[in-house]
């Protein structure tokens, strides 16, 4: 159901934020219970999780166990995933599968008929279960009709612009209704930002164009921390030019990667798994062999389908060969795929727990938003999809308690804050000339893929996170000259930029901190791994006016620290 | 290259259109073009977007008269492209001063009011999810059900749908009749009749055979040829009609 607005101020029980898998199903979790309102910045549908590919992990198989699924995930984490949150996941795997086929997502499945499940790289067993190559489309629309079923209530085209909390909570947010450009106060006991990852921080990034971390941000404004930015994912596989997302499932149905030498070369980097070796290890794997002139025009290599014949490539993969032949003009069946490693996933995120709860009380954090951690410093493939259906549920049923244990907030507060963001933007608007914000968004992916990368060392990143600043600057004189308040998309994609901007910075001054490798964070001047100074979670908080950090400790438990080999 | 873009500042109808000189480079796509655009050219234009990939169907829009998905039809290749589809007025109809041979016409999808320049109203599209329940009712127990591959194979092609309004804005009954439920969620009530899985299948059909539903289309199938995923909602909609 879409609200009607007729008034400037809205008062509910919870505020969702963001309608994609996590937020969907932390919505249908309460909306039976408790006056629940889902704001979204585009329709449900658009939400970025409609484009995961390959797959959601579940140990189905009576062969398979969630143990293992858990050690997989925390290894393939470098050990800096919170193994409690590990565990939750991976128990409650089999459960959101099933849950989300018997609201009926038409999974992929065996010949007797059961869902089907494909090897993914970093797994002991092929426990990615899918729909073809297009399950996070299928488990989108699944739960969005199912979220229409429960009659969830949204307010579609709403941008949230920020948190609003009195000294010990949230009391609610304000936000930007699009097609009118007003700004409106919504009042509410509880909020939780389920907005997605901030891939759009890089140039090259497989995200949609509207993944800038609004919730991230706003959450690091509000003073709530963020958790291990450093640890940025870089897909190994993503198309050339377009960086659209080739999943890991081409590798998985026993795809190989190719150097212009026409050599498969990931034997020289992971001799056992080879191409399903964990995404970072095969994303500086490639990086490598471009570094090393071995690279087709010197930036990608090849992605080699062709082996796997017409048959399994239009049965298992036909929307990579879609994307291949519209956004390259390449069909996989006759030719290789052109590739190279490009932005993927954001394991940082807000600071929380296994519940969604965020140290400012009444707000809660999930999905890739989120940070609890449980991909630690490297995700594996398969288990996005699966932390936004089973946190959903949880992080839902841990609001609903809240909400109910809580008393009514101080509406005055989300006025007197809605005012000022009236003000905010006016003055944006009415600047007559002054900076381009496309001409600084440019500026800051190209510094954030070449200087904050796959390899990263303490010289560069200390010239990005200087160029970072200065673009802050240029920031604040921007003009959006010409534009009313309808449906001004310009002005929604500067205010994004502010948001990516300050993430930016925090990435870039983790990756600064934190002098070893680990997982996605590969220092070409810190080449090893330090359990002794660095087996911990970083954590940055806006106080005043500068960022505070520290480390905090991993949560380490089942299974024993030990070196990462594949 | 030249595009002439479709304004309508308060909506409702296209008041007039803005032509821009953009720099196009191989591999452009009508999306990158309409980016160039609001970025260094003109922050005013208005138009949606979301995964830039033909995943989220945000983009639907007429280029030269040819209901296309912004983000996936290449500048390069829009001169070649001919659509054979059945015309109506907002197929035909072309602006004065569009020279069609350097030009580029960038519209609007028809069938749906216009709320800003490329921006439409999509409520009646999607307010028939609602008003059909295009959804499942849960199944119960602790097991996922069973679906042979050749089950799973009737239903693939619809559940393909992204949803992106492409065969409303391109269907002569919807230009026409505005009680016209359309082709995708026709199509979307054929994947539940078609699931092996759902416990009453008929539901569907009943609900998809109302009046403004199947009996409206005239199986003209403009809606098989836009559709960007291979939907093609117009056979899953002969198919309904025949039984």
């Amino acid at each position: 159901m879409i609200l009607e607005v007729l008034k400037t101020n809205h008062s509910h029980d919870v505020l969702v934020v963001g309608a994609g898998l996590s937020g969907l199903r932390v919505a249908i979790e309460l909306t039976d219970q408790y006056d629940v309102a889902v704001l979204t910045k585009v329709h449900p549908l658009r939400s970025h999780s409609v484009a995961a590919q390959g797959g959601i992990n579940a140990s189905l198989n009576p062969e398979d166990s969630w143990e293992s699924h858990a050690f997989d995930t925390v290894k393939g984490s470098d050990y800096l995933a919170d193994q409690d949150v590990v565990e939750v996941m991976t128990k409650e795997a089999s459960r959101a599968v099933i849950e989300n086929e018997q609201w009926g997502t038409a999974f992929s499945r065996t010949e007797d008929g059961r869902i089907a499940q494909r090897p993914f790289g970093g797994a002991a067993y092929p426990r990615t279960c899918y729909a073809a190559d297009k399950t996070g489309h299928n488990l989108l629309h699944t739960t969005f009709e199912q979220a229409l079923r429960k009659g969830v209530n949204f307010y579609q085209e709403w941008f949230v612009t920020s948190l609003v909390k009195s000294e010990k909570r949230v009391c609610g947010v304000t936000a930007f209704e699009i097609a009118s450009g007003e700004i409106h106060g919504f009042t509410a006991k509880a909020v939780v930002l389920a907005t997605g990852g901030f891939g759009r921080v890089y140039g090259h990034s497989t995200n949609a164009l509207i993944n800038t971390g609004d919730g991230a941000a706003m959450a690091l404004r509000a003073g709530v921390p963020l958790k291990d930015m450093e640890f940025v994912q870089f897909h190994p596989t993503t198309l050339v030019p377009s960086s659209i997302l080739i999943t890991e499932g081409a590798r998985g149905e026993g795809g190989y990667l190719v150097n212009k030498e026409y050599k498969r070369f990931m034997d020289a980097y992971a001799s056992k798994d080879m191409e399903l070796a964990p995404r970072d290890i095969v994303a500086r794997a490639i990086q490598t062999e471009i570094n090393e002139g071995r690279g087709f025009d010197d930036y990608y290599v090849h992605l080699d389908l062709r082996h796997l014949g017409k048959t399994k490539i239009l049965e298992r993969l036909p929307g990579i060969r879609e994307i291949s032949m519209f956004f390259a003009d390449v069909d996989p069946i006759e030719e290789p795929i052109p590739v190279r490693p490009g932005q993927h996933y954001s394991m940082g995120g807000i600071h929380c727990d296994k519940d969604g709860v965020t140290p400012l009380s009444g707000l809660f954090a999930v999905g890739e938003t989120a940070c609890m951690s449980v991909h630690g410093a490297n995700r594996l493939g398969g288990n996005s999809l699966l932390e936004t259906l089973v946190f959903g549920r949880l992080v839902g049923q841990k609001v609903g308690e809240y909400v109910s244990g809580s008393g009514d907030v101080d509406e005055c507060t989300v006025d007197d804050a809605a005012f000022a963001m009236r003000e905010k933007i006016q003055s944006i608007l009415l600047r007559e000339s002054g900076e381009s914000h496309a001409e600084i968004k440019e500026e800051l992916g190209r510094i954030m893929d070449n200087e904050v990368g796959v390899f990263r060392d303490q010289a560069t990143l200390e010239s990005a996170l200087k160029a970072i600043r200065f673009l802050r600057e240029r920031y604040e004189n921007i003009a959006l000259p010409r534009c009313d308040t309808k449906f001004n998309y310009s002005l929604i994609r500067a205010l994004e930029l502010e948001n990516l901007l300050c993430l930016a910075e925090v990435i870039t001054m983790t990756a600064l901190m934190r002098r070893e490798s680990r997982g996605a964070h590969w220092r070409l001047d810190y080449g090893t791994r330090d359990d002794e100074n660095f087996l911990k979670h970083s954590l940055v908080t806006l106080v005043d006016d500068y960022l505070k950090t520290e480390y905090i400790d991993v949560d380490l438990g089942q299974f024993e620290v030990m070196e990462r080999k594949y | 290259m030249l595009f002439r873009v479709a304004r309508s500042h308060k909506g409702k109808e296209i008041t007039h259109y803005d032509l821009y000189k953009v720099d196009a480079r191989k591999g452009m796509t009508v999306l990158d073009a309409l980016f160039q655009i609001q970025d260094y050219m003109d922050e005013s234009l208005a138009f949606r977007y979301s995964c830039r990939g033909a995943v989220c169907g945000s983009c639907a829009m007429l280029a030269d008269k040819v209901p296309i998905l912004a983000c996936r039809t290449q500048v390069s290749s829009l001169k070649e492209v001919s659509s054979k589809l059945k015309p109506f007025t907002a197929l035909t109809d072309t602006p004065l001063g569009w020279n069609a041979e350097t030009e580029i016409l960038l519209e609007p999808l028809p069938n749906l009011p216009i709320l800003k320049d490329l921006v439409i109203d999509m409520t009646r599209f999607y307010d028939a999810l609602e008003s059909l329940k295009l959804w499942a009712e849960p199944a119960k127990g602790e097991e996922s059900r069973i679906q042979s591959p050749a089950e799973r194979k009737k239903i693939e092609r619809y559940v393909d749908c992204i949803m992106c309004a492409l065969c409303f804005g391109s269907c002569p009954v919807n230009a026409e009749k505005e009680e016209y439920l359309g082709p995708a969620a026709l199509t979307k009530a054929w994947r539940f009749y078609e699931d092996s899985r759902v416990q009453d299948p008929k539901t569907y059909l009943e609900s998809a055979n109302v009046p403004a539903g199947s009996p409206l289309c005239d199986l003209i199938y403009n809606c098989v040829k836009v559709c960007p995923k291979g939907v093609a909602p117009g056979g899953a909609i002969r198919k309904m009609k025949e039984l």
